[in-house]
């Protein structure tokens, strides 16, 4: 029999979080090994009176293409995958892998190539995400890889990713409405600010947030979820973080980054693993140096860190900063082809103030 | 088949468990080693040997892989029971080939160290009589591993290079694979007989000068006969002798924790200092652990220069070629060795071009090459 948390995970993206309605394109995107949520979408897609897709993809393939793939095959874009993205309704992408560090010994410009080339690809699926033309949502099928490197046998970790999805819960769409609720207060309160200042052990930054509207990410677009950010005013970052938790971008682990910010601008940037990564990774194109997002997790659920992004930057209790790409719903207007978040510990000191008001202290927001 | 996988058999039942007719044989893998267990049986059959698949994940007690749930589930007078297969293969088998192949290399990373340490003391007489049974080869041990993605992945590689990188480290990529192997175990053996008698050691390279003495201490060729790939000769210094620095190339990996930069100097075989560019608590606790944990227990040469990288897996990295290595805690007895504690570390150290090691005033070895005849 299958887990019944899978159906129900399938079913809380398919009705809540893309909101699918009969006669959607539901495109279903994900590796070999995540089939086993790819078919409970496409059970879930159909019984909602839409048509799912199932787009299924080869890491071993994806890989040759780095490996073997002259100049124009790197740059080349798959126009079956563009038109996809283009006109579908809706779209469900999966993360899971077989092997988390297969791109560890990739040559990373070439990465950086093959990223730059999707980007047009990419920013129309921001562009059609952020007028609502496509619906989207990233959540992650639980495999051994994934687990391992979360240092985790599969069955614990399975429960850590069903918990922080709540999909263990009896309504899982109830309790994210309120997530939606609770996240909609601290919103309205941040609307019209225009000062944060964030700091602690671990960071020391300053921002204008002035005319940049919060988000309340309440599992719409990744699950698990549970965050509000904005994009800061591209040039007003000012100051010092350093990141609490390893971050795996791209099958390459960067550990203890920091990063020293003026103008908006990353002018110095460290690390105690993965530094010429990181380093690479800023001189992507003229906007990876920027900041593209900040937010506060508020997720407490998920209580540890485990080298993925979709999972650390909702911890409840922590804050992260995205490098690269804005986001336009709330104002941003960075572009780049790379958005790498990374998350900062807030739970030994940090505190958010906003115009001289305290909104948030050793994790926990002040005004709730 | 990817002829790679039967050699690797083929060296493995012919050349490091020397597999005869009658012999009782342990295979331990996981189900992602099937292609290799698969070769295993078929040689084994061949060489009329009686082979016996156990689902495990290449521990000497096992669990058919299910090693979470053994140790969330047991009760403690389960988790003190000795399983009557493990009984059977460890007092009365002839070989026993283990394959690390888990599914996930950080399967057991939530387990209580107290529940396995209840579960090591239960099985303590055991590990004894199979210590000593393959002492006297009476059990024809072997520890090797088959390239899955969780192994792939701990090396931060992807699949196929890996694989390539576990079978040239095997000579399995070679067609006279056993061949290869037996001219292994003819250098060391060599190089072994030459050391024997001689009585002082100096090491000097670019990160260490260090010297010990070897006074009727023996060294040991590591041939592939229990380890695959293997490639090593060693021996346990004498324990008050050891005097000078070094400074490690590698980081040292031990229970996850990777300690970089690794620098210890060492006084009448005592470590004195102990100092790491990263992580150096973790070094200085494990140096306090007992009395022997700041001695040297191994002194080591690494001579497989098929292995070109450093993968964090002990199985390959102390026998880069171009690298000796040093333990820390307990010494083999085998070698001569009195040095007791709970731990033995090993750490590694390139001796890169130009890193010499002068036996009794004769250069013996130089950037990775033995220059004796």
């Amino acid at each position: 029999m299958r887990d019944p948390r899978l159906a129900k995970l399938a079913e809380l993206l398919v009705n809540y979080s893309n909101e699918v309605k009969p006669g959607d394109w539901s495109l279903i995107m994900g590796e070999l090994v995540t089939l086993p949520l790819l078919r409970e979408l496409y059970r879930a897609v159909l019984e909602a009176g839409a048509y799912p897709e199932i787009v299924l993809s080869d890491p071993e393939s994806g890989l040759l293409r780095v490996q073997l793939g002259n100049d124009e095959q790197l740059n080349w874009v798959s126009p079956l995958q563009e038109m996809a993205l283009d006109k579908a309704d809706v779209l469900f992408r999966v993360l899971g892998t077989d092997n988390t560090r297969r791109l560890s010994s990739a040559d990373p410009s070439k990465l950086s190539t093959m990223r730059a080339a999707a980007r047009p690809m990419f920013e129309n699926y921001i562009k059609r995400a952020s007028t609502g033309d496509l619906r989207w949502v990233i959540a992650r099928f639980p495999t051994e890889a994934n687990a391992q490197e979360a240092e985790m046998s599969l069955m614990e970790y399975e429960d850590f990713v069903f918990q922080a999805c709540m999909v263990d819960e009896e309504d899982p769409v109830a309790a994210w409405r309120q997530v939606q609720a609770d996240q909609d207060k601290i919103v309205a309160w941040l609307e019209g600010k225009k000062k944060l200042v964030a700091k602690g052990p671990h960071l020391d930054l300053q921002m204008s947030i002035a005319d940049r509207p919060f988000i309340n990410c309440r599992g719409d677009d990744n699950m698990p979820d549970g965050e509000v950010f904005t994009s800061p005013v591209e040039g007003s970052v000012e100051g010092w973080i350093r990141f609490s938790y390893p971050s795996l971008e791209g099958g390459r682990k960067v550990e203890g980054a920091e990063l020293i910010i003026k103008e908006g601008q990353v002018v110095e940037a460290k690390a105690d693993k993965g530094e010429d990564y990181l380093l690479s990774q800023l001189d992507t194109d003229e906007g990876a140096r920027r900041i593209g997002e900040f937010a506060i997790g508020t997720n407490y659920g998920i209580q540890r860190a485990t080298g993925d992004a979709l999972f650390d930057e909702k911890i409840g209790g922590s804050v992260h900063m995205a490098i690269g790409h804005g986001v336009p719903e709330a104002g941003g207007t960075n572009t780049s082809s790379i958005h790498w978040d990374m998350v900062t510990d807030m739970r030994d000191g940090g505190q958010i103030w906003v115009d001289d008001e305290l909104l948030y202290e050793n994790g926990k927001f002040a005004i709730l | 088949m990817d002829p790679r996988v039967d050699r690797l058999a083929q060296i493995l039942v012919e050349y490091s468990c020397e597999v005869g007719p009658g012999d009782h044989v342990a295979i331990y893998a996981s189900h992602d080693a099937e292609p290799l267990v698969r070769a295993l049986y078929r040689r084994i059959l061949r060489a009329g040997g009686l082979p016996y698949a156990f689902q495990g994940y290449g521990v000497y007690f096992s669990y058919g892989g299910y090693d979470d749930i053994f140790f969330s589930e047991a009760s403690d007078e389960q988790l003190k029971h000795v399983f009557r297969t493990d009984n059977m293969v460890l007092r009365e088998f002839q070989a026993m080939i283990v394959i690390r192949s888990q599914t996930n290399t950080r399967l057991l990373s939530g387990v209580d160290a107290k529940r396995q340490q209840l579960r090591n003391q239960a099985y303590s007489e055991l590990h004894k009589t199979y210590l000593a049974r393959g002492a006297v080869r009476e059990l024809k041990w072997v520890v090797t591993l088959f390239p899955n993605d969780a192994q792939a992945q701990e090396a931060e590689m992807d699949r196929q290079s890996y694989a390539d990188f576990v079978y040239a480290a095997c000579h399995a990529d070679q067609a006279a694979a056993v061949a290869s192997w037996q001219e292994v175990d003819r250098q060391q053996a060599r190089l072994v007989d030459w050391l024997k008698g001689k009585k002082q050691v100096h090491v000097e390279g670019p990160t260490v000068d260090l010297r010990l003495s070897i006074d009727g201490r023996t060294f040991l060729n590591a041939n592939g006969k229990v380890n695959m790939p293997d490639g090593e000769v060693y021996t346990g210094p004498v324990e008050d002798s050891v005097e000078g620095w070094i400074g490690f190339t590698y980081p040292a990996v031990r229970y996850g924790a990777e300690v970089e930069g690794v620098e210890l100097t060492f006084e009448r075989g005592r470590v004195v200092q102990a100092a790491a560019s990263k992580n150096q608590e973790f070094l200085e606790k494990m140096l306090d652990t007992d009395e022997g944990s700041r001695r040297l227990g191994e002194f080591a040469v690494g001579t497989n220069h098929q292995i070109d990288r450093f993968t964090k897996n002990i199985l390959f990295d102390e026998k880069l070629g171009g690298t000796i290595h040093l333990a820390i805690g307990s010494g083999y007895p085998e070698t001569g060795s009195v040095n007791e504690s709970a731990i033995h570390w090993d750490m590694i150290c390139d001796m890169g071009p130009e890193g010499t090691i002068t036996i009794d005033d004769e250069l013996f070895y130089r950037g990775g090459q033995f220059l004796i005849d």
